[in-house]
């Protein structure tokens, strides 16, 4: 029995859901105290509950203390059972972070599965649908399973109701290297939006165009069926020859669309300037394919303690350890040991 | 925790909105409450009218898309008039009958924010009497925002899990308690306990209530105190009645206390309202309610269960509401058993029964009582009187000493204190008047005991020189047919039970007129003793 203390490190919610996975994979159950010890609200929120839910679904789990509110949960991981499922997430969770969940026991299971996902897809809780799809599974893809997501239907905060398809082709994981990400092919900046004016989406291009020296033709706004929104996400992406980057700025009330804009593109562009070959948040993504794969080594800009905190649980179920270097470039290399 | 169920009428207007993506921008109620992280309803019973039922489905579509966690049960609860108590009090009540409420199994909140402030009411009075078993739940918008969340927050009706509440209410019972205490700071435990449930029964029932105890016990002064108490906390307006039932005897019995019409018989100049009328809206307390003859008792009987009675020579029934306490000193069991009194009435009355421990078993409380009746004294009489160190050492020493009888309880308490501080001009009670005191207890309790009890009885009869001339032989056998003549009700009973055996086996034809020559031959008679 594995046992987490959910008040130490960072990053609650993501605790719950590499655990899972985790034990899921390798068998081993665990318990956890203090679930999100650290946050306001502490204890398991909906869509903790959802995520580890889904978890059982997929491997036969029990679970005790799966509620809202929990401050301690067991789970006890069954038999991975691949096949058809479709797991629905509320209002302020989001499909990525479910999919986070059960994908790794799904890649390394003995038979394709088709998950069907419906509730938010492009909320500020997570990475959005295009992060997934275009910058983290083609790198779980180049590792040896086949995964391939479909876009169905966007789902923006609060109203969710979005849809996403997901088919898997499990294949063991082998180690890779991705140090460069080679040159520079593509960039687009797309600002989405349903049942608001196209004016928000032309200030966030506007605005993205003074820190980004991109093409013109690059910069498009994007309309969604009215009846999808409100909604609104300005989607910076940069394709390399080995990997993609995607930034994104989710439009929320109270935050204008300038801001956000100009948050969004300062991160690419920093990540631009950078040799980095992973953003923060595909370095948080790549650290559980890399262990599981039982190597491999990646560089990104600087690991988070959000990462380091991902790290420690997966030695935990593991013992495969990750070693942060900073390197001359100014990026840093995580390298996976065993 | 377990699966949560959240009951609530759809808003007709505030859960209403635009057919378009502007209302995610609006706060719904039923709609923001089903999207917050830390709230999972599992099922939300929503209540519409068929004239909603668009708005029912519209809201229950965006329910499912911000909480697929949730299973929408939608009802139909058609309402003529929603701002009509009865009308929706009657349907809510309806439906939470037949409500298969599982409180077991299931969470349940109740959720007040949408309906008319009617509906909220009846919400309201439904969980608080427990038809619906849940908390309640409040939700508000979050100020300054267009968030559709808005807030949330359940009401647990159950005070005392309020810190600060609970701690309110702990003060105010001691309080009350203290107050039907007269403030004396007793310390027997078995008293105290009693209070404290003398306590809680006053401020929750209007059901008559019995206080046991011996004479001197306090009775009076409890039932005065409890009046006091439900007067004070706005339960009882009208005033506080006091009867002796042992002073009740005869045909003037009935009319005071039921009241008789004008000419109802010889002597009934005017009407009379009669105590209970008096009682009206307040408090009747009807000490030695033993010594309450049958018919009285039947009376009494309907008046506390109609609240109506016939008074005497009335062609038409009075009314008059009042909640009533009876003491007595008698065990009434046992005047049951030997058919002295009604068991239907007994049976009333024993539903908040008090015994009232007597000075004898209470003797941790003499110090406090004492002080109380110096107090007294002191408001009385306009003079503070205290004891010297040394004088109340040996007072309290003897007054809790298993030699102290303390047979008239807290009126001889009183008597002894009244001596003493009279006694003591200076203000100071002093050794010697308490040894002084002291003695005249042991006296007063040595003569109501045994044989002494008898020549104090008969003296009072007979006066002492006719006491002279009767043989102790005698004495005996007299005093006890003098204490059974004063405890009936009249001749013929106190004969039935003075030969009770002979009654028995037949052999005696008239116990009324054996008696009656059984006195006359000490040169007494019925009314004489009946007097004295």
């Amino acid at each position: 029995m594995i046992i987490i203390d959910g008040s130490e490190g960072e990053g609650g919610g993501q605790v719950v859901r590499n655990a899972c996975a985790l034990s899921l994979v390798t068998g081993q159950p665990f318990r956890i105290a203090n679930v999100r010890g650290k946050r306001e609200k502490p204890g398991l929120m909906r869509q903790h509950v959802t995520a580890i839910e889904a978890a059982c679904a997929i491997g036969g789990a029990e679970c005790e203390g799966v509620t809202v509110g929990s401050s301690e949960i067991l789970f006890r991981p069954g038999s991975v059972r691949p096949g058809e499922h479709r797991f629905a997430v509320g209002t302020a969770g989001s499909t990525n972070l479910v999919l986070q969940t059960i994908l790794p026991p799904l890649i390394l299971a003995d038979a394709p599965s088709r998950i069907v996902l419906e509730g938010g897809t492009h909320n500020m809780l997570a990475p959005p649908f295009d992060f997934i799809a275009k910058a983290f599974l083609p790198l779980v893809n180049r590792m040896g399973p086949r995964v391939e997501a479909r876009l169905v239907r966007h789902g923006f905060y609060p109203r969710g109701g979005g849809r996403i398809e997901v088919e898997i082709m499990p294949a063991p994981l082998r180690p890779i290297e991705c140090i460069d990400r080679g040159a520079l092919l593509s960039v687009s900046a797309s600002a989405l939006f349903a049942g608001l004016p196209l004016e928000i989406a032309e200030r966030e291009l506007k605005t993205a165009r003074k820190f980004l020296d991109w093409p013109e033709e690059a910069f498009a706004a994007r309309e969604l069926p009215a009846d999808r929104g409100p909604g609104n996400a300005l989607l910076l992406e940069a394709a390399f020859e080995h990997g993609t980057e995607i930034v994104t700025g989710f439009g929320k009330l109270g935050v204008s669309a300038e801001s956000l804009a100009k948050t969004a593109a300062q991160r690419m562009a920093g990540f631009l300037a950078s040799a980095a070959f992973a953003g923060p948040y595909l370095a948080d993504q790549l650290l559980l394919p890399f262990a599981l794969a039982g190597g491999g080594r990646f560089t990104t800009v600087k690991p988070s303690q959000h990462a380091r905190t991902a790290a420690d649980i997966i030695a935990l179920f593991t013992g495969r350890r990750f070693v942060f270097r900073p390197i001359e470039d100014g990026t840093h290399m995580v390298e996976c040991t065993t | 925790m377990k699966p949560l169920t959240v009951i609530g009428f759809l808003g007709s207007t505030l859960d209403a909105s635009k057919f378009g993506p502007t209302r995610w921008s609006k706060w719904r109620p039923s709609v923001g409450l089903t999207m917050h992280e830390d709230l999972r309803v599992d099922r939300f019973v929503m209540l519409h009218g068929t004239a909603h039922k668009r708005l029912a489905d519209y809201v229950a579509a965006d329910i499912a898309d911000v909480s697929p966690e949730t299973r929408m049960d939608l009802r139909v609860l058609d309402l003529v008039d929603p701002w009509d108590f009865e009308e929706v009090y009657g349907k809510l009540l309806d439906f939470a009958r037949s409500y298969p409420f599982d409180p077991e199994a299931e969470d349940y909140l109740i959720h007040i924010t949408t309906g008319t402030h009617v509906a909220q009411i009846c919400l309201f009075l439904l969980t608080e009497a427990r038809y619906l078993p849940g908390r309640l739940l409040q939700t508000q918008p979050r100020r300054g925002t267009s968030d559709g969340a808005g807030v949330w927050t359940t009401i647990d009706l159950d005070l005392s899990r309020y810190d600060s509440i609970a701690t309110r209410f702990a003060a105010a019972s001691a309080e009350s308690t203290s107050f039907l205490k007269s403030g004396i700071e007793t310390r027997n435990s078995a008293f105290n306990r009693m209070i404290d449930e003398i306590e809680q029964v006053a401020l929750r029932s209007r059901a008559p209530m019995l206080l046991m105890g011996p004479t001197g016990a306090g009775k009076s002064q409890l039932a005065r105190r409890i009046y006091e108490l439900k007067r004070l906390k706005h339960q009882i307006k009208g005033p506080f009645v006091e009867v002796n039932c042992a002073t009740l005897k005869g045909d003037g019995a009935m009319s005071a206390l039921f009241g008789h019409r004008r000419g109802a018989f010889t002597g009934a100049i005017a009407d009379r309202p009669g105590l209970l009328r008096a009682a009206d809206g307040g408090m009747l307390f009807l000490d030695e309610i033993g010594e309450l003859g049958i018919d009285e008792q039947a009376m009494i009987l309907r008046a506390i269960e109609d609240k109506r009675f016939l008074p005497v020579g009335a062609d038409q029934e009075a009314a008059s509401d009042f909640q009533l306490i009876a003491g007595t000193n008698r065990d009434l069991g046992t005047a049951v058993a030997a058919g002295a009194f009604r068991d239907d009435l007994y049976a009333r009355l024993n539903l908040w029964t008090f015994a009232l421990p007597g000075l004898a078993e209470r003797r941790e409380d003499v110090a406090p009582n004492l002080d109380y009746e110096l107090d007294r004294f002191a408001e009385r009489e306009g003079l503070r009187v205290g004891f010297n160190k040394e004088a109340r050492q040996r007072y309290l020493g003897f007054a809790t000493s298993p030699e102290a009888s303390w047979l008239g309880n807290f009126r001889d308490l009183a008597a002894s204190v009244t001596r003493m501080a009279t006694l003591s001009p200076t203000g100071r009670i002093d050794v010697d008047c308490v040894e002084a005191e002291i003695a005249r207890l042991r006296r007063l309790w040595s003569a109501s005991a045994g044989v002494d009890g008898d020549a104090a009885l008969l003296d009072a009869v007979l006066g002492a020189e006719r006491l002279a001339a009767i043989d102790p032989f005698d004495r005996v056998q007299l005093a006890e047919t003098i204490r059974v003549c004063r405890a009936s009700r009249s001749l013929s009973e106190a004969g039935r039970a003075l030969f009770a055996v002979s009654l028995a086996r037949r052999t005696s034809a008239n116990d009324a007129d054996r008696l009656r020559k059984y006195l006359a031959r000490f040169d007494l008679d019925w009314p004489a003793l009946q007097t004295v």
